[in-house]
């Protein structure tokens, strides 16, 4: 059966509480689900993500879940986005569990909630000194190189993510940062951020069993009703099984989002909608040279509309 | 100040840069909505454009800070006898 249009939460990046709290308190269906996410958390969301410090704070995390989801309704309504097949890279899992219906929205908001509280009390006793760096357009042959040194100075090092051909995210000791971008401009790649809490690391099992106790064994996964690509290795997953585990592995496999991508196109899927506010997904060649993109963005839904002729 | 070709190049590149204001060498282009992946993306036009390659020092998020250190950057590849 072909698949013909894709939908895709987006991993989780750096979202000001300005950029997107008009959005929360006027558009009507993120109003709704936010009011649903107020119910759940027992606390104001747009309060507490206004107030909270820090871009990855417990409501930050749910604010962007929720408005990833508001994007998905709002393209449906507004853009005739109704998928076959959904996927969710990394932070994203979150939001295609309670699209499809594998979570109902309620728990899917107290997960969220959990499994962020769970991160921070984790990284705040270990890791301290790793950190998850991004950088682009590095050969595979030169970065194999550079990690090789790594390997021989004994520094920890893993590909947390592959984003796209030479966009890659590395966990690594911060003392070893400077060092490895360095190296990487040596070889002609742009270092971009370094991200804490750092993610996706075989390193981290130890997190993934502290979440499974303490958050997702509390829980019970449905059969989605769409079909959900995973984002570690592009593998079609078609019960609440198979998607705990997808979530589980979220903690300590890599993200790989040509993987995803590749999937896709394989499984037919022609229109790739990105819901949420999104700055990378929808926006790499890995995406753009094989979909034709809708950015269903909190800034889109925002924007004034002209009426159609019809209504 | 940069040459015509450097603006058009910009400009794509700055949303929150309405048509009709002046881009200057001291306009910040985070602020205009240069984020990480539109950085990317202008990095790679300006090599194809331009005929330079960008490497070492100049891979940095600091070069396209603003709008004159990504220009000096530039012409010191267009022109590194006098860089």
């Amino acid at each position: 059966m072909a698949h013909d249009t894709a939908l895709v939460f987006p991993g989780m990046g750096p979202v000001p509480f300005a950029e997107v709290g008009r959005f929360m308190v006027a558009d009507p269906i993120a109003r709704d689900l936010v009011a649903v996410a107020d119910e759940a958390l027992g606390y104001s969301l747009v309060d507490a993500f206004r107030t909270s410090p820090g871009d990855y704070s417990e409501a930050a995390q749910v604010a962007f879940f929720v408005n990833c989801l508001a994007c998905a309704h709002w393209a449906r309504d507004h853009l005739g986005v109704e998928p076959d097949i959904v996927a969710g890279p990394s932070f994203g899992e979150k939001a295609a569990l309670a699209y499809t219906g594998a979570l109902e929205l309620p728990d899917a908001v107290r997960l969220t909630a959990e499994i962020a509280r769970c991160l921070e009390e984790y990284f705040a006793g270990e890791h301290k000194d790793i950190v998850t760096l991004s950088f682009v357009r590095a050969p595979r042959d030169g970065l194999d190189a550079i990690l090789a040194d790594l390997d021989e100075a004994g520094e920890w090092h893993e590909i947390s993510c592959h984003i796209d051909d030479g966009f890659y995210m590395i966990s690594l000791p911060e003392h070893r940062v400077q060092w490895t971008q360095e190296r990487l401009r040596a070889i002609g790649s742009l270092p971009l951020y370094t991200m804490r809490p750092p993610m996706h690391a075989s390193a981290f099992r130890p997190l993934r069993e502290k979440a499974e106790r303490e958050v997702v064994s509390r829980y019970s996964f449905a059969d989605p009703a769409l079909p959900v690509v995973a984002d570690q290795d592009g593998r079609l997953l078609r019960t609440g099984e198979e998607l705990r585990t997808m979530l589980l592995d979220g903690f300590d496999h890599p993200m790989n989002w040509p993987s995803v991508t590749t999937a896709l196109k394989d499984a037919g899927a022609r229109r790739l909608c990105v819901a949420g506010p999104d700055s990378l997904f929808g926006r790499v060649p890995c995406a753009t040279r094989n979909f034709d993109v809708v950015a269903a963005h909190p800034r889109l839904a925002m924007t004034p509309r002209r009426r159609s002729r019809a209504a | 100040m940069f040459d015509d070709r450097f603006e058009q190049i910009l400009r794509p590149y700055l949303p929150f840069l309405p048509p009709q204001e002046e881009l200057t060498p001291g306009s910040d282009l985070k602020d205009l909505g240069l984020d990480s992946l539109g950085t990317v993306q202008l990095l790679g036009t300006l090599e194809e454009d331009y005929q330079v390659r960008f490497r070492d020092s100049a891979l940095t998020m600091d070069t396209f800070r603003t709008a004159g250190v990504l220009w000096d950057t530039v012409q010191s590849m267009l022109h590194p006898a006098a860089s």
